[in-house]
């Protein structure tokens, strides 16, 4: 990327041009290569390079030792992608099992954190008496703290005689035993209506080694808490979002569409909902890219298990190569989980594409939106 | 406040969407606010009572934990989760190192982000687009692809297990640069055009006269730096080894997955997770406004 | 792969070798090929400072470790320092990518294929001195393709901790301790009460193992060669194990909300688990007030059987200095290192002749040793790791679980690693 830097003196057309547009921008093209250069240098070495060596060892057999371009590592093509995908052992089946107990996270995560945060806000939005000040700082303060340190207060919380199943047992519920219970909820669900197994057209078809019944488990109980952790912990900063854009759009529109007639909760889906789709656009974008990539909680909390049912693709892919030596299928899960994370980006851009005219109301408020949201995701 | 009359309508209204202002109908009105105040209270101890919990079960003894855990107030009051973090174990090593590598990554960031921030944003060179383009690609890589190869990259610079390697690649992000860029955009360049007239360099105008006027800006970046370097797990998992380059984040974690105890010893982690909370708290309540306020104040500046 | 031609005695290696590696060994460049080792032979030798890299587990560990090795370091003159891994198998798969490993580490069976396969171990055991007084079995934990590559640390088997307490209140006596299955099943269900189990024991193969291992099965055949996963001996001990679950005599210790066997047994939630030697550091630690007695376990259809647990102390293939930590490790391993160890923390010492001075100071755990007539090891073959994670998360819903298909797929992904 560097080199692509202009030498001093080839950009002499380009500096004239410059001087003429504004007068005193001599040195602009070396001070503006100067100031970007750290960002350039630092970016380029930890992000761009790391991900192109990842990129080589998904296509290695590099094994661990020393380093992967010395002449023992040799091109296996896409072995390692076939070994996840399509190899029939346990590299396969635990990479369905991952992306099965991740896909329902980001299933479940991404619609509730969206609703979540848009009601509070709405709500917050609304209070204008005193207080409103508090609840915010009270919605948003769990968004501060770090995974670790929540992941941590979740398994006390959720543990088998914790504060949850107190507060449940003070209602008349027997609350399950959160982080040891790997059985799925939607499977729990079939269970109360009397079906324990599937028909043998879901259990016998497989995809990824694991078969369709068990695709349809449902999150584990497990992972039911962790998803609970998701909502509880990235509903403020969404909350904080969608606030900026509702106080953004004024009474303006509102009072026109009072004029109509339309109650409330009309006016809410026709007119308000419409309005903030830029910036339910950056919530599910920022939603779907975080899910996807759950790691921290894990690493903290459960390790994967019960039962391999919080084993996520982040987690496996980092346990594949650091605890079994399998640095090739590690990397190359990294990079399966980038396409998945590029894909349902691209897809729902696409359905919540935009007509021009919000388009133009959008640029009011979609930089702040952006700006807030990158920084506090990171 | 019309924008309350909107929200007024949305949740409560259900049956007086003919009516269109508040004034008129006290009665209802009152017991709208009720019930909305009564969601929000709820919703505020459901958010807030867990932090009260951690902060209870840090001072209670291993069975009073489990046998109250609802409790907010200890049976026997007992500081010794506190002793064995600070007299027993590598706690104060894993808080200095998260200190310190959480402040010479948010000078970094305030530093290099602004920098590139403003040459993004008002200096016209060949090739900005493409630098423009590709931070924008960058920020779209997951992070979890980097973890196998960065500590390669980190090792053949030689800083792996080091501070350098914990700092280094933290010192800027690209969303810091996006938001320092759009920061710069807002302001107007008249102030610029009179310091270049005077004959101020270009480094000079950046420091003196416009890194002043981005206070703002630069505080989201203080915050976010601040929130991101503290929090931060998965880096230092793997660009570092050594009991004594251990932070916070990592620390905690190896102590929840049962490193340093046996058994449960809930006091123990949540006072240990409850004091790596305290920073960014403070943190939080000292920019509170600044932080609620990121999105509003950025577009009408 | 490389041990066969490291014949020479580490005493003449280590003057033919002084400097010549030392500065190819603190390159990358020396960790990039395993072969031109065939040619050069022996160990590499250094004046550089040896690092050890320990997974504790507590205190009492790191101390005695710590001090055994100042010791070394006095009488050798090589400076040595002990860490103390946070993970420790994440912080060796850096060290051995990085060309930096620590010279010495804990290694567990688990790890050995992996690391061993990669080319990142120096296989030293044959240069041992003391090298034919560990036990066979240990010596056979830590052979990789016919290569002895690192010394037992210690071991630790599995044996019956019983309650005594507990298990007299229920009424019961020392000539109840069970022999048999089914006197194992009679006093479990005795014990058992409301809130609390007779047998809690972890959910996983190093625990329900051993009554495979008693019904005569295991996960491979003696000489690691095959799969025995679906065997019917294994069918029926699982079996054996669902039916003391469904009589709600047996749990496993998550859900008694215990993240191990010692937890719940200390916190009463069971009156007897299964568990090795370092439940007893474990027991005093957090629950000095249980009393208990340890037993061996009971014979199955095929007899007594146990697992065994050993680690060794590894040497990586990139260290400046192995002849140093060879001597270290030959002194670390002696009788009377072995012994501070035992006393410090409980394992048992990996070497024959420290067997009868361990009984001696230890009579109340004689029972872990007798074990070791009869242990199963770990399979060592590469991936099997994956395997037991695998079997151990199927194992935690063993209550309800089909067994045949439980096998069944454990078998297939261990012939997937396998010969």
């Amino acid at each position: 990327m560097t080199s692509s830097t202009p030498a001093p003196g080839t950009g002499a057309r380009v500096r004239r041009e410059r001087t003429r547009a504004t007068g005193l921008r001599r040195g602009d093209a070396a001070a503006g290569w100067l100031f970007t250069a750290p960002v350039i240098v630092i970016l380029g070495v930890f992000l761009a390079v790391p991900v192109l060596m990842a990129l080589w060892v998904s296509f290695s057999d590099w094994g661990g030792r020393g380093s992967p371009f010395s002449g023992d590592v040799d091109f296996v093509g896409f072995d390692n992608y076939t070994a996840i995908l399509a190899g029939g052992g346990l590299a396969e089946r635990d990479f369905g099992i991952a992306l099965r107990n991740n896909a329902w996270y980001v299933l479940l995560v991404v619609p509730l954190q969206t609703a979540l945060s848009l009601f509070l806000a709405v709500l917050v939005n609304r209070a204008i008496l005193r207080g409103r000040g508090f609840f915010r700082t009270a919605f948003y303060f769990p968004s501060v703290t770090s995974s670790v340190a929540i992941t941590v207060l979740w398994l006390f919380l959720f543990s088998a005689t914790g504060v949850v199943n107190k507060v449940l047992a003070a209602v008349g519920i027997a609350g399950p035993n959160w982080f040891n219970d790997p059985t799925g909820v939607v499977h729990n669900l079939l269970g109360v209506i009397g079906i324990t197994s599937g028909p043998t057209a879901l259990t016998d078809a497989d995809l990824l080694g694991v078969s369709l019944w068990d695709w349809l488990a449902g999150p584990s109980v497990a992972m039911s808490a962790f998803v609970l952790m998701a909502v509880f912990t990235t509903s403020g900063t969404f909350m904080l979002l969608f606030l900026a854009a509702l106080q953004n759009l004024g009474g303006d529109v509102t009072e026109a569409a009072m004029m109509d007639g339309a109650n409330g909760w009309q006016r809410f889906w026709r007119v308000t909902l419409p309005r903030l789709k830029p910036t339910l656009f950056t919530v599910l974008t920022l939603g779907l890219i975080g899910c996807w990539q759950v790691f921290d909680q894990i690493y903290t909390g459960t390790q994967g298990g019960p039962s391999k049912t919080t084993l996520t693709p982040a987690y496996l892919s980092y346990t594949a190569a650091f605890n079994s030596q399998d640095w090739g299928q590690g990397a190359a899960i990294a990079f399966i989980l980038f396409l998945i994370i590029v894909a349902f980006t691209l897809i729902q851009r696409w359905i919540l594409r935009d007509r021009p005219v919000s388009k133009r109301r959008a640029a009011a408020y979609l930089p702040k939106a952006t700006k807030t949201t990158d920084g506090m995701t990171r | 406040m019309t924008t309350s009359t909107l929200a007024d309508r949305t949740i409560g209204g259900t049956d007086g969407g003919s009516r269109p202002t508040r004034r008129r109908r006290p009665t209802g009105t009152i017991a709208a606010q009720s019930v909305l105040y009564a969601i929000l209270v709820v919703l505020a101890v459901v958010y807030i009572f867990p932090f009260l919990v951690q902060v209870a079960t840090s001072f209670k003894t291993d069975a009073d934990a489990a046998a109250n855990p609802v409790s907010l107030i200890p049976g026997t009051w007992s500081a010794a989760a506190y002793e064995r973090l600070f007299a027993g174990s590598d706690f104060p090593v894993w808080f200095a190192n998260s200190a310190l590598v959480t402040v010479f990554v948010t000078l970094g960031r305030v530093f290099f982000d602004s920098l590139a921030g403003y040459a993004l944003a008002r200096l016209q060179f060949r090739g900005r687009n493409v630098v423009f383009a590709a931070l924008v690609a960058v920020m779209s890589v997951p992070l979890v692809v980097l973890l196998i190869p960065k500590f390669l990259v980190i090792n053949q610079l030689g800083m792996y297990d080091s501070y350098a390697g914990m700092i280094l690649p933290l010192l800027v992000d690209a969303a810091g640069v996006f938001i320092m860029k759009n920061f710069f955009e807002s302001i107007p360049t008249s102030v610029e055009e009179q310091a270049r007239i005077d004959g101020a360099g270009t480094f000079r105008v950046f420091w003196s006269v416009v890194l002043p006027m981005a206070r703002p800006a630069l505080i989201t970046i203080i915050i976010l730096s601040f929130q991101g370097s503290w929090n931060e797990l998965s880096h230092f998992i793997v660009a570092t080894q050594s009991p004594e380059l251990t932070t916070l984040t990592k620390g905690v974690a190896s102590l929840a997955s049962g490193q340093l105890s046996q058994g449960t010893q809930y006091p123990l982690k949540l006072a240990a997770a409850a004091i790596m909370t305290i920073p960014v708290a403070v943190m939080f309540f000292i920019f509170q406004r600044r932080i609620m306020n990121a999105s509003e104040g950025a577009v009408k500046e | 792969m490389q041990s066969r031609q490291h014949r020479r005695t580490w005493a003449a290696g280590a003057l033919a070798a002084v400097g010549a590696l030392t500065l190819a060994g603190c390159g990358t460049g020396f960790s990039g090929g395993s072969s031109d080792e065939g040619g050069s032979g022996g160990l590499t030798s250094s004046d550089d400072s040896l690092s050890i890299l320990i997974g504790s587990s507590g205190d009492a560990e790191t101390t005695a470790v710590e001090d055994a090795v100042a010791a070394w370091s006095e009488d050798s003159g090589i400076d040595a320092e002990v860490s103390v891994a946070n993970d420790l198998p994440q912080q060796l798969s850096q060290g051995f990518a990085a060309g930096e490993p620590a010279d010495v580490f804990y290694l567990s069976t688990d790890y050995l294929a992996g690391y061993a396969g990669n080319g990142s171990l120096l296989a030293y055991g044959d240069e041992l001195s003391n090298a034919d007084d560990f036990y066979p079995s240990l010596v056979q934990n830590f052979t990789y393709e016919d290569d002895f590559y690192c010394a037992p640390k210690d071991f630790s088997t599995l044996s019956l901790i019983i309650n005594t307490r507990l298990w007299e209140e229920a009424g019961l006596t020392d000539a109840d301790v069970p022999a048999t299955w089914d006197e194992l099943a009679d006093v479990a269900g005795r014990l058992s009460t409301d809130g609390r189990v007779g047998l809690g024991i972890g959910a996983e193969y190093q625990r329900v193992g051993v009554f495979l291992a008693q019904a005569g099965g295991g996960l491979v055949n003696e000489d690691g060669t095959e799969a025995i996963a679906s065997s019917p001996e294994n069918l029926e001990a699982l079996e054996y194990v669902q039916q003391l679950i469904t009589d709600g005599s047996l749990a496993f210790a998550p859900a008694l909300g215990a993240g191990w066997g010692g937890e719940a047994f200390g916190k009463e939630l069971a009156a007897m688990t299964i568990e090795g030697n370092w439940i007893t550091g474990g027991l005093s630690a957090d629950y000095p007030d249980t009393e208990y007695t340890v037993a061996e376990l009971p014979a199955g259809p095929a007899g007594q059987g146990t697992l065994q647990f050993t680690n060794c102390w590894g040497i990586a293939a990139d260290s400046p200095n192995q002849e140093g930590a060879l001597d270290l490790i030959e002194y670390l391993t002696s009788t009377a290192s072995q012994l501070a160890f035992s006393e410090a923390f409980g394992p048992m010492p990996s070497t024959e002749s420290a067997a009868a001075d361990w009984t001696e100071a230890n009579p109340e755990l004689a029972p872990f040793l007798a074990g070791a007539d009869y242990a199963q090891g770990m399979p060592t073959a590469d991936g099997s790791i994956d395997v037991i994670t695998d079997f151990n998360a199927q194992l935690e819903t063993l209550g309800d679980a089909d067994i045949e298909a439980l096998l069944e797929s454990v078998q297939s992904n261990l012939e997937a690693v396998v010969g």
